[in-house]
């Protein structure tokens, strides 16, 4: 691999990375708050990604559906969470298994609206070029979304450290029991803990959308990368959620360059060696292996 | 006198099971009925398999498919590269793979346990799909392995819908027997054990790492022959039959017909199979429909359609 490759797939492998922390990042925060592994999150972010489709498709605008496309898969959070896995408050494992038949759900409908074929949407305007790093050229969107994975961590970091909610959220994964003893609406807590999970997801499937394209079965992807990064970086912590796809991003992009025969194996294999040195994960609070 | 009577009960609708493309032949000459059962009892052996699993042992296994599609493919490429599709070769290649995958992907997710063995074996099955997707001189890769040879077995053939059905019921008969043996025996309590108390499990002194990885192998052996049996069905296998959607398949029907009965995922494969193959026809939303069903039964009725039945039996006899 000549120098010039190895920057090339090594700024991939980060901006893949980046993605994978939005993604990861609601997965990790669900489970956090409420114990509950999110078996939809891979349709949450189909559904951020198809709502970005119909944008695109009818107006022309990518930029909207940065905010549009959270909002909706947020309030679908809000709605579920009452809805169907208050219900099962404390039965995590069912909680769980519901989700499963909301995905089969969600990724149904998306299929009969907007059929079974495989859509791609250009690159949003203004970030459609390349820009020459180091002899080579880069295409700037996989930069923009680099920046906006950094500037989401930097936000969500000071947001869960240093403002009432946050604290609230530091509480909630701590003993959601005891903050509920102590007169905090736990309900409304988990709700919205919920919807922004959601709506995490659905922002990672606009981010991906021009990327990666828009197609049936993006859901089983997506879900199966934010399980494997939140066992590498550990379950419930954002810095759990940052190294997990801090080390599959790059992991899995090289893979694929260096040994395309296994490039899907090797990162199954970081996850069983993972597991065997640290049952939690790098930087989890929770034993996922004896 | 008794034992007899019980025999008499067992036999008769096993023999009525295996003869069904007989006696059904005058009102359904299409066959379809043969192959929509047929396609059935598959799926019935595939979730009895998981339920020892989810069931017994209370390990709730999401990456199911692994097993089958690798049974499958297993059963398909040994006839196609040996040019021989005797059955008891065909089964004991699926079993062999299957088992041996079992193992691997055993050997981590026993160390789980509840929603992280969930995790775990949802995430290392994908590993199976994904040599499954890239492997494409031995499995067809993206586009399937077409033209599975029929099995013959000491002279039967079974090419054709009627013995190729016999075969499956009668291999569906076998597994309903074993399963119910292991449920009887001292391996299958221990199980329900690991399901009621590891701790106390331990404490008496099991194993109960072995014992996990043990059920999970057999649990995917006996996949893997449904497996072979799809393969030799359908003469089609797809990485469909390796991947997350045939997990949820067998899953649900475990959970909708009762978990930890011989029926429930019997029943169960029924009310899928009747909602994925039978209702497309009328209605385009059935995946949609399996979805609900399947809240309906985690919200409302845990217990599955045995739990049901088995409610209002409790309160007609008060």
């Amino acid at each position: 691999m000549s120098p010039d490759v190895a920057v090339q797939q090594a700024l991939n492998g980060i901006s893949f990375g980046a993605l994978l922390f939005i993604l990861a990042a609601g997965l990790s925060l669900i489970f956090g708050m409420m114990d509950v592994v999110n078996l939809a999150h891979g349709a949450f972010y189909m559904l951020g990604a198809y709502v970005t489709l119909t944008l695109v498709q009818r107006t022309g605008q990518f930029w909207p559906a940065l905010v549009l496309a959270p909002l909706v898969v947020g309030l679908l959070g809000l709605v579920i969470e009452p809805l169907l896995l208050r219900r099962l408050r404390g039965r995590h494992l069912d909680q769980v298994l519901l989700t499963i038949g909301v995905s089969l759900v969600i990724t149904d409908v998306i299929g009969l609206t907007f059929g079974r074929e495989i859509h791609a949407i250009p690159l949003p305007p203004g970030l459609d070029r390349s820009v020459p790093i180091l002899g080579s050229d880069y295409p700037v969107y996989r930069l923009f979304v680099v920046a906006f994975g950094t500037a989401l961590a930097v936000a969500l970091a000071v947001l869960h450290r240093r403002t009432q909610i946050g604290a609230l959220i530091r509480a909630g994964v701590d003993d959601a029991q005891m903050l509920d003893a102590l007169g905090v609406d736990i309900d409304r807590l988990f709700a919205i803990t919920f919807a922004v999970g959601a709506a995490l997801a659905g922002l990672a499937g606009v981010i991906a959308a021009p990327v990666f394209g828009i197609f049936p079965g993006m859901d089983v992807d997506a879900l199966i990368y934010s399980l494997i990064v939140v066992v590498v970086g550990g379950l419930g912590t954002l810095s759990g959620a940052l190294a997990g796809a801090g080390l599959v991003g790059p992991a899995d992009t090289f893979g694929k360059v260096l040994f395309p025969q296994f490039a899907l194996a090797l990162i199954f294999a970081i996850m069983a060696f993972i597991l065997l040195l640290r049952p939690t994960g790098l930087l989890g609070r929770v034993r996922i292996a004896r | 006198m008794r034992s007899a009577l019980a025999l008499l009960v067992a036999v008769v609708p096993a023999a009525a099971l295996v003869t069904f493309p007989m006696w059904s032949a005058d009102w359904e000459s299409s066959r379809y009925a043969t192959t929509i059962l047929r396609d059935m009892l598959i799926l019935a052996i595939f979730a009895l398999s998981l339920d020892l699993l989810v069931g017994s042992a209370g390990l709730p296994s999401l990456g199911h498919a692994a097993f089958f599609g690798g049974g499958a493919y297993a059963a398909a490429v040994v006839g196609q590269r040996l040019q021989n599709a005797d059955l008891a070769l065909g089964l004991a290649a699926a079993v062999a793979v299957s088992a041996l995958l079992a193992l691997v992907v055993g050997l981590f997710a026993v160390r789980a346990a509840g929603i992280f063995f969930l995790m775990l074996t949802l995430a290392f099955a994908q590993m199976v799909f994904a040599v499954a997707f890239q492997a494409t001189d031995l499995t067809g890769g993206s586009n399937g392995f077409s033209g599975v040879r029929r099995p013959t077995f000491l002279g039967l053939d079974f090419n054709g819908p009627e013995p190729l059905f016999q075969l499956v019921a009668c291999v569906f008969l076998l597994v309903l027997a074993l399963l119910w043996r292991v449920r009887g025996s001292t391996y299958g309590r221990a199980l329900v054990g690991l399901r009621e108390n590891e701790r106390r499990m331990r404490a008496l002194g099991y194993d109960t790492t072995r014992l996990k990885l043990s059920a999970f192998v057999l649990a995917g052996a006996i996949a893997g022959v449904g497996g072979a049996l799809s393969a030799y069905a359908l003469r089609f296998v797809s990485t469909n039959d390796v991947g997350v959607g045939r997990s949820i398949e067998a899953f649900v029907s475990v959970l909708i017909g009762g978990t930890g009965t011989l029926a429930g995922p019997v029943i169960g494969a029924a009310m899928v199979l009747y909602i994925e193959r039978v209702l497309p026809s009328s209605i385009p939303f059935a995946e949609t429909v399996l979805g609900v069903v399947f809240i309906v039964f985690v919200l409302a009725a845990r217990q599955g359609v045995v739990g049901l039945v088995r409610t209002v039996y409790a309160r007609a006899r008060r």
